[in-house]
């Protein structure tokens, strides 16, 4: 009896190592990486299109480099925020991160936890080699230089980062629906022909009874309209504050300008383009501003609306899901005898214009920075650019890649102005009063006079609260490059024949008096506008 | 009963803590010093300390901690406080050493005082310019002055005093070529936010691109805003060969353009001038 209990015991137990290494060699995690370096890299872009493309690169990526791992942590957006400063904080961050400047309250961020890659940007990318591209300087290999990212740089001439497209903004038309409610398929070419198309759409759903709307409504993509809008009607007020002739206003710029009384929501070119806003709005959806962009998007799938006003983001969303033939239309614009916005025309204005986003940046913290900045070589190279194009729809941000026709339209010409500002995203706090009272231009008891009552009401404290914010980001820059400055000159001392560091430590020093130049300005500007009245 | 009755015992305690980075144990290896300059170079500031010890004795390695100590987190009073005390120490020297000693003090009350002392900052600016006037960090200590004279408040009693005059004086006695530049370049913008007449700011953005080695969008804004403002000025030719530099190097810029617009304008009032 105990004999064939012992045995039976030995059984089990011989059964049970044989289950254990067959767990350990085909379920887990292999017992010794056959990689020994995995870095991450985490974006919000969760639409249709992006995470296949960064997909393919990194399979391309993987093949090259056979002791680095890369994995894609996919981040819905609305928890992106939260998300990135918990890790980041935690020092539990991810190597390559996707930032945006308009992200709320994060402006701290990049000035705190990201690295600047200047000198890599200052000479070519390693993996264009054999390339027309393979003696360029890296930055000069993105179709925009790397404009908007050199322009919200924390400090003034150095870079932070890298681009993966080119964006703008469209408006994506249902061809079905429009052929039945105008029995032609012409598309509205200025902003008199969107106007006229409108009671057509209105009379088109009270005759067949169907919930029919002009455009497809949301919070975001009527705040990307009214961004559209505003930039648009504002421009001669931009350019009339360009003191400092560079044709390009600031954040800090629109911000300093308001404070000395130079623009407000009260001026006419303001409301010309608030105006239009309250005009397209009240074609949407009644309540679309309690929604968010997926209903929008949900809202032109399923055939109730005409258009959809949305970045190129969407595009491969929008025609990959659409039981119909979606063209792809520039927003009509407005023209000289336009009654509303007429007379504050400046020119066509951009709706995309060649800025390049979808940017990763350099974590401070991470484990492996050589590896992180060599797969941002490849991701951005030739090849690497061309796999993302390919396998996400998306346009690509590097030059000389190969477009596929269907999203050629996403291009915009450079037959556009634009002057930078869209008095909107200037700062966290305007951007959030804007949010917070934008029912009271679009709802159903919205009016112009209502929406700048309310925002003028509170844009002299959120618009001194965004310069000092903007101000003080800069001081977290400024003091630990003095720390840099001294540590590049003592090493410097050491080797005096590396002329790289010498390079550096004059790049720096450049870059910090611009970046303390700056504040000073913007600590004038605060003073003589004084405390809120 | 404490044998030192006149000084609190959490002073007694401290003190001899507040002399550890002057005090006299061994010295760093010199390789030592270069892993933490470059710890240091990497903002790896407790790596940096922990290879020069507590108690660096020789003047770069007390240098090296001090700049450590400045900025280390926890940020703090009392860590600036130390590092201080070792930069003013230090700044007694007749060296290197002590003349980014003397900097960083007054660094240390510019922008890491709350609320900022610019005042001692500008005083110790002009007392390193004074005594070590050929040093890099006095001259750089001069454009820092420079700076705060330019966007002093309030302004000066009397309304038609020349605002850049003392950033220009001080820009002669800058000799670097790279501080050179970076001061006509502040000069000029200071300028334009002053309100000050373009031909007296213009030739200061010029010159700060003559000098060359700017990088970035500082160098992309400089090509065009030289170019607008000899446009505004009435400087045709100035203008059109700025235009034509930017489109030449950022033909894709959003400004491009505008630019080419700008462009239209010149050969426009050109043709107006020439016309009998």
């Amino acid at each position: 009896m105990n004999g064939r209990l012992r045995h039976l015991g030995l059984v089990l137990a011989a059964l049970g190592y044989a289950w254990a290494l067959g767990w350990v060699f085909t379920r887990s995690a292999p017992v010794v990486a056959s990689r020994p370096v995995t870095i991450r890299f985490a974006h919000w872009q969760i639409e249709q299109g992006p995470p296949d493309g960064m997909k393919a690169v990194i399979r391309r990526y993987e093949e090259l480099n056979p002791r680095v791992k890369v994995e894609q942590v996919l981040v819905p957006g609305r928890i992106y925020n939260q998300w990135l400063r918990t890790n980041l904080v935690g020092g539990t961050g991810v190597d390559l991160v996707e930032y945006g400047v308009w992200l709320d309250g994060m402006t701290d961020i990049p000035a705190r936890y990201f690295e600047p890659i200047t000198d890599q940007m200052l000479r070519p990318n390693p993996y264009n080699r054999g390339t027309p591209l393979e003696h360029v300087p890296w930055v000069q290999t993105f179709t925009d230089g790397l404009q908007y990212q050199r322009v919200n740089a924390p400090s003034p001439g150095q870079f932070y980062c890298a681009t993966m497209t080119e964006v703008s903004e469209r408006l994506f038309c249902n061809q079905e629906l429009l052929r039945a409610i105008l029995g032609s398929d012409r598309t509205p070419q200025t902003f008199a022909e969107l106007r006229a198309l409108f009671p057509q759409v209105t009379a088109y759903a009270a005759r067949t009874g169907r919930p029919i709307f002009a455009l497809a409504g949301s919070r975001d993509n009527a705040s990307w309209l009214l961004q559209f809008l505003l930039q648009g009607c504002m421009m001669q007020v931009s350019q009339r504050n360009d003191r400092y002739g560079s044709l390009a206003l600031y954040n800090w710029d629109a911000l300093g300008h308001y404070l000395e009384g130079r623009w407000s929501y009260r001026l006419p070119e303001a409301r010309a383009g608030l105006t239009m806003m309250r005009e397209v709005s009240v074609n949407m959806k009644q309540g679309f501003v309690q929604s968010l962009r997926d209903a929008a998007t949900q809202e032109f799938l399923r055939g109730d609306a005409v258009f959809i006003f949305a970045g190129t983001w969407d595009g491969t969303s929008l025609r990959s899901q659409a039981t119909f033939p979606v063209e792809v239309l520039r927003f009509p614009q407005p023209t000289p005898s336009d009654p509303v916005m007429g007379p504050y025309l400046y020119g066509r204005f951009a709706d995309g214009g060649g800025g390049t986003a979808m940017e990763f940046y350099l974590n401070k913290l991470s484990a492996h920075p050589q590896e992180a900045v060599d797969f941002m070589h490849f991701m951005t190279s030739v090849e690497g650019s061309q796999l993302f194009t390919n396998h996400s729809g998306w346009l690509p941000a590097t030059r000389t890649v190969q477009v596929p026709p269907a999203i050629r339209p996403y291009y915009t010409p450079l037959d556009c102005y634009s002057f930078g500002a869209e008095y909107m995203m200037i700062g966290a706090s305007v951007n959030m009063a804007i949010m917070r009272n934008f029912h009271l231009l679009v709802g159903p008891q919205g009016s112009v006079d209502r929406f700048v009552d309310a925002m003028e009401a509170v844009m002299p404290a959120a618009a001194r609260t965004d310069l000092y914010k903007e101000m003080t980001n800069r001081s977290l820059i400024v003091r630990p490059q003095d720390v840099r400055l001294m540590a590049l000159a003592a090493l410097g001392r050491r080797a005096p024949q590396n002329a790289a560091l010498v390079l550096a430590r004059e790049r720096l020093e450049c870059a910090q008096t611009q970046s303390e130049a700056l504040m000073l300005k913007m600590a004038r500007q605060l003073a003589d506008a004084g405390p809120v009245k | 009963m404490s044998s030192v009755p006149s000084l609190p015992r959490c002073l007694c305690l401290a003190l001899p803590l507040w002399l550890l980075p002057l005090g006299g144990a061994a010295a760093p290896a010199s390789a030592d010093l270069n892993q933490a300059w470059g710890a240091l170079a990497d903002n790896r500031l407790a790596e940096a300390q922990r290879v020069l010890g507590a108690a660096p004795s020789t003047r770069p390695a007390q240098l090296a901690w001090a700049v450590a100590e400045m900025t280390r987190p926890p940020v703090t009073e009392a860590h600036r406080r130390a590092a201080e005390r070792v930069f003013q120490e230090l700044a007694r020297g007749d060296d290197e050493v002590g003349a980014q000693a003397e900097y960083l003090r007054a660094r240390l009350h510019q922008l890491h005082d709350v609320p900022a002392d610019e005042t001692g900052a500008a005083g110790l600016y002009r007392a390193l310019a004074a005594r070590r006037p050929h040093s890099h960090w006095a001259q750089l200590g001069l454009v820092k002055l420079a700076l705060l004279e330019l966007y002093r408040r309030p302004d000066p009693a009397d309304a038609a005093a020349d605002r850049l005059a003392p950033a220009e004086a001080a820009l002669a006695q800058i000799e670097e070529p790279a501080l050179r530049r970076d001061l006509h370049l502040q000069i000029g913008q200071a300028g334009v936010a002053l309100q000050q007449p373009l031909g007296r700011l213009l030739p200061h953005l010029v010159a700060a691109d003559r000098l060359g080695g700017l990088t970035s969008a500082a160098r992309e804004d400089l090509i065009v805003q030289i170019g607008v403002l000899s446009l505004r000025a009435g400087q045709l030719d100035q203008a059109q060969a700025y235009f034509a530099r930017y489109l030449q190097d950022y033909p894709a810029n959003t400004r491009a353009y505008t630019v080419t617009q700008l462009q239209e304008q010149i050969r426009r009032r050109r043709a107006q001038e020439s016309a009998p």
